[in-house]
C-alpha cells in the first residue's frame, strides 16, 4: 500500500467516536432485550448449528422469492467476502497491521480476485436492486421504509465505487501487475495524471471509511440491524413449529402473575424482540397472510413494525428511559381487529427469511384481552360451554357419542377406565358433533375397521383437545382440558392415538407432551396401504383432483407426503397442484377465531381458496380437516358452484374405494 | 354505591336429556355440568359496572353447598369484593327460606342497591328477589333492563307486555331484579377463577343467623314430578331435505296457510 496524505491521528478519534456511538446504540439495544421475559432457546444445539448453516448462512429461504432472493444472496455474500477487506482497510488507515501475517501468498492473490469479482457484482446488484424498486415495486414492500433502502443500496454501491477507485488508483500508482480484473477497473484512468490519481486514491479511501463508519451506525437505528441480528435471530429460532409457548417461562405459579399475556413492550420474551430488530421489512410475510390477502386488518409485516416504532420510541438510543411505557395493547399499539384477524396458519412464519415468530406475540396478546375480559362477547358461550360440557357446541357429554350409532353393524367401543385398546381415535369436538364432521369420523371408523384395527373411542370421557382455545387465548381453560384428557388417557392403554382433525392432531402432538405415538389418520392410512393392509378394492376414473393442504397438517407438522400418496392409491384421474400448495397453502378460514367471530374483511379466504382450485381446471378439492371441508364447501355453495366443484375429505373418498 | 348481588347456581341444561330420579321429587343431577344462573350473571354485571362507575363495593351472596362456592369465584374473579356463602347445611329451601336467609345476612352489610337475577333457569320461580324486598322493607322493582343513576334515587326501564316500555326512578336504597340483555356480561377466564381461588370467602352458617333449622321447612314442596303424557297431533316428516320442503308446502297449502 501506498502512504496516505491523511494522518494517522486523524482516523484514531474517527474511529473511535464512530465506535462509541455504536456501541452505545447497541447496548440500549441490548437492555430492552434484558428487560424482556425469559425464553430458553438453548436446546436442541445441533439442530441450531445446522439451521444457522442451512438459513442463515446458506439463506436456503432467500430464493422462494427467485429474484430478490438472488439479488440478496449475492449482497450477503459480498458483505461475508468484504469483510476482510473493510478490517484491512480499516487497519490501513489507523496504521496497524494486524493482517499483514495474511497478505501474502495465493491465498490473499485469490483473495484479490474474489473481493473485486464481488465488489463488481455487489455494486452491480445493488443498483439492479434500486431499479427494481423504482420499476416494479412490489406491493409487499407497501408501508416499509422504503427511502432508508435507497440510502443503504446506494451506501453499499458508495462503498463498493470507492473501493474500487481506491483499488485502481492504486493499482496505476504502484505500477504493478495487480490481477487482471483490478487492472481492467483501472483503463478508464490509465491516461490521468500522477497528482489526479493521487488525489482520486486519497479522496476515495477517506470516503470509504467515512462511508463505512456511517453504516455501521445506522445499521441498530434502522431495518438494517438485521445485518448483526440476523443470524443469532436464525440460530435462536423457534424449532417446534405447531406448538404455543406457555404464558410465561421459568413461572412457577402462573396464578401469582398480575396477568396474562402481553400488555407492555417487556411482557414479550427477549427472543420475540429480537425478532422485532431483525425484521428486515421484505414483507414476505404479509404478501403470504391470508387475513392480509382477504383485506382483513392485519399485516404481520406492520405488526412487527408498530411493535419496532413503539420500542425505539419507549427506548430511544440516546435517552435511558426507565419508566413504566404505555401499554400496547388493546388498541395503542397493536389494535383489536388485527389481534384476531389471525387464523394462526403459520403461512407467515413459514416464509419469513429470519425466522420471525407471529403465532405466539399473537396469542400472548389475546391471551391478555381474554383474562382482563376484552375478548369479543361472541366468545363467552363458546367457552363456558366448553368449561361445563367440553364441547364448543354446549351439547351433553353423553351424547358426545352419538354419532356411532349411524355406524351400522361395525362395532365403536367407547373405553371406560382400565380398558385396553391398540389404537384409541380421538375424535375431538367438531367430529363428534357437528354432521358434516360426523360423515369423516364415520368413515375413517369404516377405514379403521377394515383394516382389522383394534380401536376405540373415550365417548362421554372425552374433551375437546384444547386447540381453539388455546389459540383463542384462553390458556386457563386449555390447562384445565389437557389435565382432564391427560388424566383420562394415562388410566386406559393403548398403544397409538389417531384423529380424524389435523388440529386435535397437532394439540395432542405439540401441546399434550404425551409420550405415545400420535397419528393424523391420512399417516396412519398411508402406512396401512404401504404394508397392504388397506387394499382399495376399486380406483376413481372420473373428475380433475387437487389436494388441499390443511396448515396443520402442513405447514405445521410437514405432512405434505403421505395424503398425497393415499390420493394417487385410489385415483386414476388426474391430481393437480393449485399455485399456492404444500407450505404455501392458502389457509381456508381457519378453526378457531374465525368460527365465532366475524371479522371484517373483504372476502372469504375459502373463496379464494376455490377460486384457485378453479383456475387450475380442477372439480374436485380433496382436504383431509373437516374445518377446510366446512369452510371450503361453504365458499363453494354461496358462489354457486356446485355444479362445478365438489369439496371431499380425503377420507371421504378412500372410504368410497373400499 | 355498594351493591349486594344476589346469585345462584343452576344445572346447565341445554339439550340434555332430563331424568327424574326414583322418588319422583328430583330431576337426577349427578352427571350435569352447573353454571352460573343466566340472570344473575347479568345482574352480577350490572353490579360490577356500577362499581366501576361509582368506585363502590360489589357484596356476593349465594345460598348452598361448599360446590355452589363456583359462582361465588366467578364473582370475584369478575370484580366483587367480597363474596358470602349462607351454608343451606343440606336443607331444601323454598324461595321464602332463601330470601329469610338472604335478608338476614343482608341486613348486617352496608349496602345502597340489592341486585337479583329476575329468575333462575332451573325453578324459574322468579320469587326470591320480592321476598327478600319485603324482608328488607325496601321499595323494589322486577324485570329491569336498564338503569341510570340519578341524586339517591335509580332511574329504571323495564319492558311491559305489548312492546311498552316503562321508565320509573326508585328510591335508595332498593332492590331491583334483572332481566338478560341489559348489558353484556364480560368473560371470566378460567385463570381469573383461579387466581380469585385464593381469595377470601366468608362462610356463614344458619345458626350463626340466629335461626332454627326446623323453622325453615319449606312452605312448598314438589309432590311429584313426571313427563307429561305424550299426547297425538304431532307429525313427524322424515326424508332427504327436499322432500321433506314439499310435505310442508303441501300441508301449508291444505291447512290455507298460503295459497
Amino acid at each position: 500500500m501506498l502512504e496516505l496524505w491523511t494522518p494517522k491521528y486523524l482516523f484514531w478519534p474517527i474511529l473511535l467516536i464512530a465506535l462509541f456511538a455504536f456501541l452505545r446504540s447497541i447496548l440500549s439495544r441490548i437492555q430492552v432485550l434484558r428487560m424482556a421475559q425469559k425464553d430458553p432457546r438453548l436446546d436442541h444445539l445441533k439442530e441450531r448449528f445446522r439451521s444457522l448453516l442451512l438459513d442463515g448462512i446458506m439463506q436456503w429461504r432467500q430464493p422462494r422469492y427467485p429474484f430478490s432472493g438472488i439479488l440478496h444472496l449475492v449482497i450477503f455474500w459480498g458483505f461475508v467476502v468484504l469483510s476482510l477487506r473493510s478490517l484491512q482497510l480499516l487497519s490501513y488507515g489507523l496504521g496497524i497491521s494486524i493482517l499483514s501475517p495474511f497478505e501474502t501468498g495465493a491465498f490473499w492473490d485469490l483473495y484479490g480476485l474474489l473481493k473485486d469479482v464481488f465488489e463488481i457484482l455487489v455494486l452491480f446488484t445493488c443498483l439492479l436492486s434500486m431499479a427494481r424498486r423504482l420499476l416494479f415495486n412490489p406491493p409487499r414492500y407497501k408501508g416499509s421504509h422504503e427511502a432508508e433502502a435507497y440510502l443503504v443500496l446506494g451506501l453499499i454501491s458508495f462503498l463498493m465505487i470507492t473501493d474500487i477507485l481506491f483499488e485502481a488508483s492504486y493499482c496505476l500508482l504502484a505500477e504493478k501487475n495487480e490481477l487482471s480484473i483490478s487492472q481492467a477497473m483501472a483503463i478508464p484512468f490509465l491516461k490521468f495524471s500522477r497528482t489526479s490519481l493521487e488525489v482520486i486514491y486519497n479522496l476515495s479511501f477517506v470516503l470509504h471509511i467515512l462511508a463505512f463508519l456511517f453504516f455501521l451506525n445506522l445499521l441498530p437505528l434502522s431495518k438494517h440491524f438485521h445485518i448483526i441480528t440476523a443470524l443469532p435471530n436464525v440460530f435462536f429460532r423457534k424449532l417446534k413449529t405447531g406448538s404455543i409457548k406457555p404464558v410465561r417461562y421459568n413461572v412457577q405459579d402462573i396464578e401469582d402473575l398480575e396477568y396474562s399475556g402481553t400488555k407492555y413492550i417487556y411482557d414479550l420474551t427477549w427472543k420475540h424482540i429480537l425478532d422485532i430488530y431483525t425484521c428486515t421489512e421484505c414483507g414476505r410475510c404479509s404478501d403470504n397472510c391470508p387475513a392480509n390477502l382477504v383485506g382483513r386488518e392485519l399485516s404481520p409485516k406492520m405488526l412487527t413494525l408498530k411493535l419496532r416504532e413503539s420500542i425505539y420510541k419507549t427506548y430511544p438510543v440516546t435517552v435511558q428511559k426507565k419508566e413504566r411505557p404505555n401499554p400496547i395493547i388493546p388498541g395503542e399499539v397493536i389494535g383489536e381487529g388485527e389481534i384476531w384477524s389471525c387464523t394462526t396458519c403459520g403461512a407467515c412464519e413459514r416464509e419469513c427469511p429470519v425466522f420471525i415468530e407471529y403465532i405466539d406475540k399473537i396469542v400472548d396478546m389475546r391471551r391478555y384481552l381474554i383474562e382482563q375480559g376484552q375478548g369479543p362477547s361472541s366468545f363467552n358461550q363458546v367457552f363456558i360451554n366448553v368449561e361445563k360440557t367440553g364441547n364448543p357446541f354446549g351439547k351433553p357429554p353423553a351424547k358426545r357419542a352419538d354419532w356411532a350409532k349411524e355406524a351400522g353393524e361395525i362395532p365403536v367401543r367407547i373405553l371406560k377406565k382400565g380398558d385396553q385398546v391398540e389404537t384409541l381415535l380421538f375424535v375431538d369436538s367438531y367430529p363428534s358433533f357437528d354432521p358434516k364432521a360426523n360423515e369423516v369420523t364415520l368413515s375413517v371408523v369404516r377405514g379403521l375397521h377394515k383394516m382389522g384395527e383394534d380401536f376405540g373411542i373415550l365417548g362421554p370421557l372425552e374433551r375437546d383437545s384444547g386447540h381453539q382455545v388455546r389459540r383463542m387465548g384462553e390458556e386457563g381453560l386449555f390447562e384445565l382440558l389437557r389435565e382432564k384428557n391427560r388424566n383420562l388417557l394415562s388410566e386406559i392403554r393403548f398403544k397409538r392415538i389417531v384423529t380424524i382433525d389435523p388440529h386435535s392432531f397437532n394439540t395432542l402432538k405439540n401441546d399434550y407432551g404425551l409420550q405415545i405415538p400420535i397419528y393424523h389418520y391420512s399417516q396412519y392410512l398411508y402406512l396401512a396401504l404401504e404394508n397392504g393392509r388397506l387394499k382399495p378394492k376399486r380406483v376413481i376414473r372420473e373428475g380433475t383432483y387437487t389436494y388441499h393442504d390443511p396448515c396443520y397438517l402442513g405447514r405445521h407438522n410437514g405432512i405434505y407426503g403421505e395424503p398425497r400418496e393415499l390420493l394417487k392409491g385410489i385415483l386414476d384421474a388426474p391430481l393437480r397442484e393449485m399455485s399456492k400448495s404444500r407450505d404455501r397453502s392458502l389457509c381456508c378460514g381457519g378453526a378457531d377465531v374465525g368460527l365465532w367471530y366475524e371479522v371484517r374483511e373483504e372476502e372469504r379466504m375459502a373463496s379464494k381458496r376455490v377460486k384457485m382450485a378453479l383456475e387450475i381446471g380442477a372439480d374436485h378439492i380433496v382436504t383431509a380437516c373437516p374445518f377446510c371441508m366446512i369452510h371450503l364447501e361453504d365458499a363453494v355453495k354461496t358462489m354457486g358452484l356446485e355444479e362445478r366443484l365438489m369439496v371431499v375429505d380425503l377420507m371421504g373418498l378412500i372410504d368410497s374405494c373400499l | 354505591m355498594d351493591v349486594v348481588v344476589c346469585l345462584r347456581r343452576v344445572p346447565f341444561t341445554q339439550e340434555v336429556d332430563l331424568e327424574i330420579d326414583k322418588g319422583q321429587r328430583q330431576i337426577l343431577a349427578e352427571n350435569l355440568a352447573f353454571v352460573l344462573n343466566d340472570w344473575d350473571n347479568y345482574a352480577l354485571e350490572e353490579a360490577i359496572s356500577l362499581k366501576e362507575r361509582t368506585k363502590g363495593t360489589v357484596t356476593a351472596i349465594t345460598v348452598g353447598t361448599e360446590e355452589d362456592e363456583e359462582v361465588l369465584r366467578r364473582a370475584l374473579a369478575m370484580g366483587a369484593d367480597t363474596a358470602i356463602r349462607i351454608d343451606s347445611e343440606g336443607l331444601t329451601l323454598d324461595p321464602r327460606n332463601i330470601a329469610r336467609l338472604l335478608a338476614r345476612v343482608i341486613r348486617g352489610l352496608r349496602f345502597h342497591l340489592i341486585l337479583t337475577g329476575a329468575q333462575s333457569d332451573d325453578l324459574n320461580e322468579g320469587c326470591v328477589g320480592a321476598m327478600l324486598a319485603e324482608e328488607l322493607g325496601l321499595p323494589h322493582a322486577s324485570v329491569v333492563n336498564k338503569i341510570e343513576l340519578g341524586e339517591d334515587v335509580l332511574e329504571i326501564k323495564v319492558e311491559l307486555e305489548g312492546g311498552i316500555e316503562e321508565i320509573s326512578t326508585i328510591k335508595l336504597p332498593c332492590l331491583l331484579t334483572i332481566q338478560t340483555g341489559i348489558n353484556e356480561p364480560r368473560y371470566v377466564s378460567v385463570m381469573g377463577i383461579r387466581k380469585a381461588a385464593k381469595k377470601e370467602l366468608k362462610v356463614v352458617t344458619i345458626e350463626e343467623l340466629s335461626l332454627d333449622k326446623e323453622a325453615l321447612v319449606p312452605d312448598v314442596y314438589v309432590e311429584r314430578l313426571f313427563y307429561p303424557p305424550e299426547t297425538g297431533g304431532a307429525e313427524i316428516l322424515e326424508g332427504d331435505p327436499h322432500i321433506v320442503a314439499e310435505k310442508i308446502l303441501r300441508i301449508l297449502r291444505e291447512r290455507g296457510v298460503i295459497s
